[in-house]
C-alpha cells in the first residue's frame, strides 16, 4: 500500500514537473523571439492535412507568407498537390465571391486589377488560363482588417460543397512597412481558401511619398513596384464580375493599356485560346 | 545633187555625190562617207558599160568575204555602232532621264501616299490572326448609352416643316457662365426654336458649375457626358452624406476634393441632370438638308464628349474612351486620353475617323474591315458572287448598310476648334482663356460658327 501511494505521489509529481517545464518550455523557447510576431504556421491552422506542404523551410526568415513547395499559387498549410485544371475554375469563383461578399459586409474599399481586370474587360469573367486573382485595398480598409480581421475564418455554404467551406483571412504584419524594399513581403494579406489551398494576394495602394514630395502630387504605389495616379483610381466605378458586384478602377481601360499594352485588349488569340465574339467566350484551341 | 541611196538613207545629210565621168584608166569620183564611216554601196557601181573602165584592183579597205575576228577594225561591229549613234544616246538619255524623274515620284510622293493610305487601313483589316478594338465587353455606363434626340427638336423635323428651328452645339463650357450667356446672346438664341446641345464638360474648372447647369435647364438645353461629369457622377455615390467630410487633397488628389467641394454645393436637381446626360446623342440626317459639304451636314450626326472609334458598332465603343480620347493607335485602334502613347503609333483619332467616313461616303469598298455581328457576316458572305464583286470595285454611291456620320465632339482644349467633313471638334479652351464656341445648325443643313472671347479661370 506504501508502494501504491509512493507511486502516486511520484505521478503526481512527474505530471507537475511536466505541466511546469511545459509551461517554462515555450518561455524559454520564445525568449528570443518575444520581439517577432507570431505567424501562423502549419500546427495553428491545419484543418485535414497532418504534413506542412509550405515552403517554410526555405524561405528567408522576414518572408512572411510562405507559398507552396507544389506550386506559387497554392497554400501548403491546406493543399498537398494543385487542383486539376477541370476543377480549379470552380473553386477560384468561389474564391472570388466569398472575398467579395465578406469585404462588401465588412465594408472594406477593395477593387480588382491586373490579370482580373483583364478578364473582367473582356467577359466578366475570370479567364481560363488564370490561376490566380488580383486585388487591391485602401489604406484605411487595410488597417480595419489588420485590426479586427486578421486570422479570422469565414465560413460559407455553397453549391458543390455540401458541408460549407472555410477562408482564412490573414494579414501580413510587415504591412505596415510600406517599404518597396521590403521585398520578401510585397503582399499586405491574403485571403486563403482552406480546403483547396488557393488564395487571393490583396496589396495596399499607398501614397507614393517620394513621388510627392518631387511633386508628382497624387501619385501612389503599391509594395509590388506598380505605381498609379490617385485620380486614376479614384472614384471607384460598380460593376459585375462573375455575376457579383465588384469594384473597378475608374480608368480601368487606361491602366490595361499602360500595364499590358494595347494588344491586349484587342487580340483575340492568346494562350492557346480564342475569343468567340458570338458566344463572348474565351474558347481552349483544341489543337493547339 | 542629192541621191537616196535606198535603205542606207543617211539622216542628217544627204551624201552629196557628185560623178564626174573620167575616162579610161582613172576613175575619180568624189565620196562623202557615211557616218558609219564605210563607203556608200553605191560607190561600187562601175557604170562599165559607160565604156572600158576597170574595176580599180586596190579595192582599199573594202574585203569582200568574210570578217577578220581578230582584226578589230575589219568586222563591222553593228552594237558598237548603235550605241555609237547620236539617235541611240539621245534615247537612251531620254529614258534615263526618265528613270530618275519616275524613282523620286514615287519616293517623294506615290509611296508616302500609299504608306500612309495603308497605316490608315490597317487597323480595320481582319484575317491578320488577331482581333480588333471593339471585340470585347469594355466597360459599363451608368445610364444611357445611346440616345435618340426628341424628334420634335429636329430643324425640318415632322414638327418643324417651315424649317425654322436651329441646332446649336457648344463645346466644353466648364462653368464659365458669363461667356455662355454672351455667346447665346450672340447667335440670338431662342428657346421656342433653337435646341442647345452641350459636348460635355460644362461643369468643373471655371467660376460657376451650378449657375451653368440652372441655366441650361432652364432653357431645355441637353448635354452629353464629359469626363468631369462621369467623375462627379462617381463621386456622388459615396460623397454625398452629411456626414462626410470633404476630404482634404492631401489624402485624396486635388481634382478629387474639388469634385468632392463641388458636389456639396450641388442639387438634387444638378445632380439628376448629370446623371441624364447620356453618353452619346443621335440626330438624324436633316430632312431639308441639302448640298453636303465642309459646311453642310446633310448625314447623321452623333454627339460624343471626346471621340469614337471608327467602324465599330455605337454599342460596342468604351464609355470610359468615348468620354477620354484623344488620340488612337493606328494598327489596333485601340484609343488613349493621351495625345501621344508611348508605343508611338498615335494619330489624332478624328484623322482616322475622316478617312473611314470619306471612304464609306465615296461608295469604296468596305470587304476585309472586320465585322462585329454575325448579321454582319453573314451579309458579307452574301455579297461574294462574282457579279457582286464585280460591282464592288466600281464606286457607287450607296454602300449597302453603312450610311456616313458627322462625329461633333469635344474635349480637346490643346487641338482646338477643328473642323472637317465629317468631325467637327468645338473645344476651344474658353476655361483657360481661349474661346467659347457654338456650331449653328439649322434646317437647310448649313453650319454657321460663333465664337466669344473667355477669360482665364486657371
Amino acid at each position: 500500500m506504501y508502494l501504491a501511494f509512493s507511486s502516486l505521489v511520484l505521478l503526481v509529481l512527474f505530471v507537475c514537473g511536466e505541466l511546469a517545464l511545459s509551461a517554462a518550455l515555450p518561455a524559454v523557447a520564445a525568449a528570443p523571439e518575444l520581439v517577432r510576431g507570431r505567424d501562423a504556421d502549419f500546427d495553428s491552422v491545419r484543418t485535414r492535412l497532418f504534413d506542412d506542404h509550405s515552403g517554410r523551410k526555405g524561405d528567408p526568415r522576414d518572408k512572411y507568407f510562405h507559398e507552396s513547395i507544389f506550386h506559387p499559387h497554392y497554400d501548403g498549410r491546406f493543399a498537398d498537390k494543385p487542383l486539376p485544371s477541370d476543377e480549379r475554375r470552380t473553386y477560384l469563383v468561389a474564391l472570388i465571391h466569398t472575398y467579395l461578399s465578406t469585404m462588401n459586409d465588412i465594408g472594406a474599399e477593395t477593387w480588382i486589377v491586373h490579370g482580373t481586370l483583364l478578364g473582367w474587360w473582356w467577359n466578366r469573367k475570370i479567364m481560363p488560363w488564370d490561376s490566380d486573382v488580383d486585388v487591391q485595398m485602401s489604406e484605411k480598409s487595410m488597417h480595419h482588417l489588420a485590426d479586427f480581421y486578421n486570422m479570422t475564418i469565414h465560413h460559407y455554404k455553397l453549391p458543390g460543397a455540401s458541408k460549407g467551406r472555410d477562408y482564412m483571412l490573414e494579414v501580413n504584419p510587415h504591412y505596415t512597412n510600406a517599404s518597396t524594399e521590403d521585398s520578401l513581403n510585397v503582399i499586405d494579406a491574403r485571403w486563403v481558401d482552406t480546403e483547396s489551398g488557393l488564395f487571393i494576394d490583396i496589396t495596399t495602394l499607398r501614397r507614393n511619398e517620394t513621388a510627392e514630395a518631387e511633386g508628382k502630387k497624387g501619385a501612389m504605389m503599391c509594395k509590388d513596384a506598380h505605381h498609379y495616379m490617385f485620380d486614376d483610381i479614384f472614384p471607384l466605378r460598380e460593376s459585375v464580375f462573375e455575376n457579383t458586384a465588384v469594384k473597378i478602377p475608374y480608368a480601368y481601360s487606361e491602366l490595361l493599356v499602360e500595364e499590358y499594352g494595347p494588344a491586349s485588349l484587342v487580340s483575340t488569340d492568346f494562350e492557346n485560346h480564342r475569343f468567340d465574339q458570338e458566344k463572348m467566350e474565351w474558347v481552349p484551341l483544341r489543337f493547339a | 545633187m542629192t541621191q537616196k541611196l535606198g535603205q542606207e538613207q543617211v539622216e542628217e545629210k544627204e551624201t552629196q555625190y557628185e560623178y564626174t565621168p573620167q575616162g579610161p584608166g582613172l576613175d575619180t569620183r568624189q565620196h562623202m562617207t557615211t557616218s558609219y564611216g564605210h563607203k556608200p554601196l553605191i560607190d561600187q557601181v562601175t557604170n562599165g558599160w559607160r565604156g572600158d573602165v576597170k574595176i580599180p584592183e586596190d579595192s582599199g579597205d573594202y574585203e569582200p568575204g568574210f570578217c577578220d575576228i581578230e582584226d578589230e577594225g575589219s568586222c563591222p561591229n553593228v552594237s558598237r555602232d548603235i550605241v555609237r549613234s547620236r539617235r541611240f544616246r539621245r534615247m537612251l538619255a531620254l529614258v534615263v532621264v526618265a528613270a530618275i524623274l519616275a524613282y523620286y515620284a514615287w519616293q517623294a510622293y506615290l509611296r508616302p501616299r500609299l504608306l500612309e493610305d495603308w497605316e490608315f487601313k490597317e487597323g480595320f483589316m481582319s484575317g491578320r490572326g488577331n482581333g480588333t478594338y471593339g471585340m470585347a465587353r469594355s466597360g459599363d455606363f451608368d445610364g444611357t448609352a445611346i440616345k435618340d434626340i426628341d424628334a420634335a427638336l429636329v430643324p425640318g423635323g415632322k414638327a418643324d416643316h417651315d424649317g425654322k428651328r436651329r441646332l446649336v452645339f457648344i463645346g466644353d463650357i466648364h462653368g464659365c457662365k458669363k461667356e455662355l450667356l454672351h455667346l447665346l446672346d450672340k447667335i440670338d438664341f431662342d428657346s421656342a426654336k433653337d435646341h442647345l446641345i452641350a459636348t460635355g464638360d460644362v461643369v468643373s474648372k471655371g467660376p460657376d458649375s451650378a449657375g451653368v447647369l440652372d441655366e441650361l435647364i432652364r432653357i431645355g438645353a441637353e448635354s452629353v457626358r464629359g469626363n468631369h461629369e462621369d467623375r462627379l457622377v462617381e463621386a456622388a455615390k459615396t460623397m454625398l452624406d452629411d456626414d462626410v467630410d470633404v476630404p482634404s487633397a492631401a489624402i485624396t488628389s486635388k481634382g478629387s476634393s474639388k469634385d468632392a467641394a463641388l458636389l456639396k454645393h450641388m442639387k438634387p436637381r444638378h445632380l439628376r441632370f448629370l446623371h441624364d446626360m447620356p453618353l452619346m446623342l443621335r440626330i438624324p440626317a436633316l430632312p431639308l438638308a441639302k448640298h453636303p459639304g465642309k459646311h453642310h451636314i446633310a448625314e447623321e450626326i452623333t454627339v460624343i464628349h471626346a471621340g469614337l472609334v471608327p467602324h465599330v458598332p455605337l454599342e460596342k465603343q468604351d464609355p470610359y474612351f468615348v468620354m477620354n480620347m484623344r488620340s488612337i493607335d493606328h494598327k489596333t485602334h485601340v484609343p488613349s486620353a493621351l495625345h501621344e502613347t508611348k508605343k508611338g503609333n498615335s494619330k489624332p483619332w478624328f484623322n482616322i475617323w475622316n478617312w473611314y467616313q470619306d471612304r464609306i461616303d465615296r461608295g469604296r469598298s468596305v470587304d476585309g474591315f472586320h465585322v462585329y455581328s454575325y448579321a454582319e457576316w453573314l451579309g458579307k458572305q452574301a455579297s461574294h458572287g462574282w457579279f457582286e464583286k464585280v460591282r464592288h470595285v466600281l464606286p457607287s454611291k450607296h454602300n449597302d448598310k453603312v450610311t456616313p456620320q458627322v462625329a461633333v465632339y469635344g474635349h480637346d482644349s490643346k487641338m482646338g476648334l477643328q473642323l472637317h467633313r465629317w468631325s467637327k471638334g468645338l473645344d476651344s479652351a474658353c476655361v483657360s482663356g481661349g474661346h467659347l464656341t457654338a456650331m449653328v445648325l439649322d434646317a437647310k443643313g448649313k453650319t454657321e460658327i460663333t465664337s466669344v472671347k473667355c477669360k482665364n479661370y486657371k
